[in-house]
């Protein structure tokens, strides 16, 4: 038999047509009903739709119907010989008919319109750190003013989490980077004869550039993406809200502490980095360019001024209240669902790597201008 | 394919974790074509009992029977083809943050049925229709709907299949009265006009008053009752007697 015939059959006399429906109306056939109803022809004919044959009728199959015959231009005159299931389906649907046809066309915008809608996104983005940052400092001075207001506890627990737990990540990333860098320089300065300045680029890149550079990315995907988690988590379970109703600041309560410990917590950080990164050149020194830990300590002594340690460590105060301004603002900022947490954290550590990288450029330039 | 098969059928079950026992032998049948409320205290393994009855969480023993196909020993074709016959309303939706209302309908159609391109977008509408959403609802995210839009959302997505079956956790719990009884007219109209046998976990005297068939229910891992709720309140039982007492207290 053939799909056709097998599912409706169109027949028409005197000015009247009837369609008579047979077999299994279900949405797994729905295609080949679909092809049958095209196949039998509509007609603008009254239509009188006889169900005699039906063995089961579902709404998506009864929707295809009605779309179809209404396509036609039919009118359905009356249903014949359906039992009363399959009656209250065909009824259920046609009352919704109306609701299936409203088609909601996703706008579409051009190149420049998007260009330009994100040049907005951006400032309202920008606006929004401003802001936030303003309040932060507005809600630091309260703390340095009333220092009780501090929450210790809170304070301390962010500490442990952002600076003690990642000193494993940092030392081990920052010695490799020393041993590359002890290879890197050793090569050219071998040609030279010139082996001993590898402790001075050494030295001083590591504690100026590298070391700060490479902590606060480490320290940006780690706590800065932690602190957009957990405040958005906190934000969609309305926690942030209680402490609100609770006469409590989220500002002091979560804010605060988070952006002290992370400023506290980078520099030291980039210390360990730096001792770390020339560890790391030491370890190589010795057997790959003849240079004694003896002679690499005394070098380090005399050559690397102490301003380029403290350049690297005002540095990495800065990278680490941007990180913390950013994480903290992002988790605030995510809509109600679960996945703008994820957009947010995303959005965070990209934000915090670009701006680290900005800012060193910014340093950079500063301090060639200003001599140190 | 059984089409003789009871919708569903829980035969002693038995469910533990670890020391504490949640279910202690419970077993009964729900015929095609019913709405059935399963109540109970909070803790009683009301949300236990569906999550094994859709094969979320393996009982410790009993046997489940699902439109006569057997939930825990059924191959994992058997029980793909058995999960587009039953559909089942999270409590707060468990819609998918990402998709929009109209995406999320749509996802089981194009994942388990093939729909005629042209024919895609209205059964969508039709599904979101059914459940009683207003057409604006299709283009919006889950996290601009309120509660009960989301509940309705849920609804329409667990209707996209044309289930035989129905679960329903806690669908009245959140909402306001109006909107809970607007509800309660919805699951009998699913029941009544389309056919679908509907079970649900209720803690809403007023549904399970207004609409359910038969109630169940459950305590300390027991059915303790089983049939039409005007004989279930004579059961004599405290939990339900102060169950069913604060009803007799509000209207005097």
């Amino acid at each position: 038999m053939d799909t056709q015939h097998h599912f409706c059959r169109l027949e028409q006399r005197e000015g009247r047509a009837t369609l008579f429906l047979a077999g299994d109306w279900r949405l797994q056939q729905l295609a080949e009903i679909d092809a049958a109803l095209a196949a039998a022809g509509m007609t603008a004919l009254p239509l009188t739709l006889d169900g005699a044959g039906l063995t089961a009728l579902d709404t998506a199959a009864a929707l295809a119907l009605l779309r179809r015959t209404a396509e036609g231009g039919a009118g359905i005159d009356g249903l014949a010989n359906f039992n009363a299931s399959h009656t209250r389906v065909i009824e259920a649907v046609r009352g919704r008919l109306l609701d299936t046809v409203s088609e909601v066309r996703p706008v579409h915008h051009g190149p420049l319109a998007l260009i330009g809608m994100h040049v907005i996104d951006f400032r309202g983005l920008m606006e929004g750190h401003l802001s936030f940052f303003g309040r932060s400092a507005a809600a630091l001075g309260d703390v340095a003013w009333r220092p009780r207001t501090l929450r210790l506890k809170e304070l301390t627990a962010q500490f442990e989490q952002t600076c003690i737990k990642a000193i494993p990540v940092v030392v081990l990333v920052t010695f490799l980077i020393g041993v590359v860098l002890a290879y890197l320089f050793g090569m050219q300065a071998e040609k030279y004869g010139a082996n001993i300045l590898v402790v001075d680029a050494v030295a001083i890149g590591t504690c100026r550039e590298l070391s700060p550079i490479i902590v606060a990315v480490i320290v940006a995907g780690r706590s800065g993406a932690a602190f957009t988690a957990q405040l958005g988590t906190m934000l969609l379970t309305e926690e942030i809200d209680a402490i609100r109703t609770l006469g409590l600041s989220p500002m002091q309560v979560l804010v605060i502490p988070r952006f002290v410990a992370l400023v506290v917590a980078l520099p030291l950080l980039v210390f360990v980095g730096d001792i770390s990164g020339m560890a790391g050149a030491m370890t190589v020194a010795n057997p790959l360019l003849d240079i004694t830990p003896t002679t690499f300590i005394e070098r380090v002594h005399a050559e690397l001024s102490i301003d380029h340690v403290w350049v690297g460590l005002v540095k990495a105060a800065v990278f680490a209240a941007f990180i913390a301004i950013i994480g903290c603002r992002m988790g605030m900022t995510v809509s109600r669902d679960s996945r703008s947490i994820g957009i947010n954290t995303t959005s965070t550590v990209v934000q915090c790597i670009v701006s680290v990288i900005l800012l060193d450029a910014f340093f950079a330039i500063l301090f060639q201008e200003l001599g140190i | 394919m059984n089409a003789a098969a009871p919708a569903i059928e829980v035969d002693s079950i038995v469910t533990r974790f670890g020391e504490q026992t949640v279910h202690d032998g419970v077993s009964f049948t729900v015929p095609r074509g019913q709405v059935v409320g399963v109540i109970g205290g909070s803790g009683s393994g009301k949300s236990v009992l569906v999550r094994e009855i859709i094969g979320l969480l393996q009982p410790t023993s009993g046997r489940i029977r699902v439109l006569g196909t057997d939930v825990w020993s059924a191959s994992e074709e058997e029980m793909a083809a058995l999960r587009q016959r039953f559909g089942m309303m999270f409590q707060d939706g468990a819609l998918f943050s990402s998709l929009t209302v109209e995406q999320n309908v749509a996802t089981p159609l194009i994942e388990h049925a093939r729909v005629p391109p042209h024919l895609l977008g209205p059964l969508v509408r039709l599904r979101i229709a059914l459940a009683g959403l207003p057409t604006e609802a299709a283009t919006k995210m889950p996290s601009e709907l309120s509660g009960g839009m989301r509940k309705r959302a849920a609804i329409a997505r667990a209707l996209a299949l044309e289930p035989e079956v129905l679960f329903l956790d806690e669908p009245t719990s959140g909402l306001d009265p109006i909107t809970a009884r607007a509800f309660d007219r919805l699951v009998r109209f699913l029941c009544d006009d389309l056919g679908l046998t509907v079970l649900l976990v209720t803690h809403d005297l007023d549904s399970l008053l207004g609409i359910v068939d038969r109630a169940i229910v459950l305590s300390y891992g027991k059915v303790i009752a089983d049939g039409p709720v005007k004989e279930v309140c004579r059961v004599d039982d405290p939990w339900l007697q102060s169950y069913f007492h604060v009803r007799r207290m509000l209207e005097g």
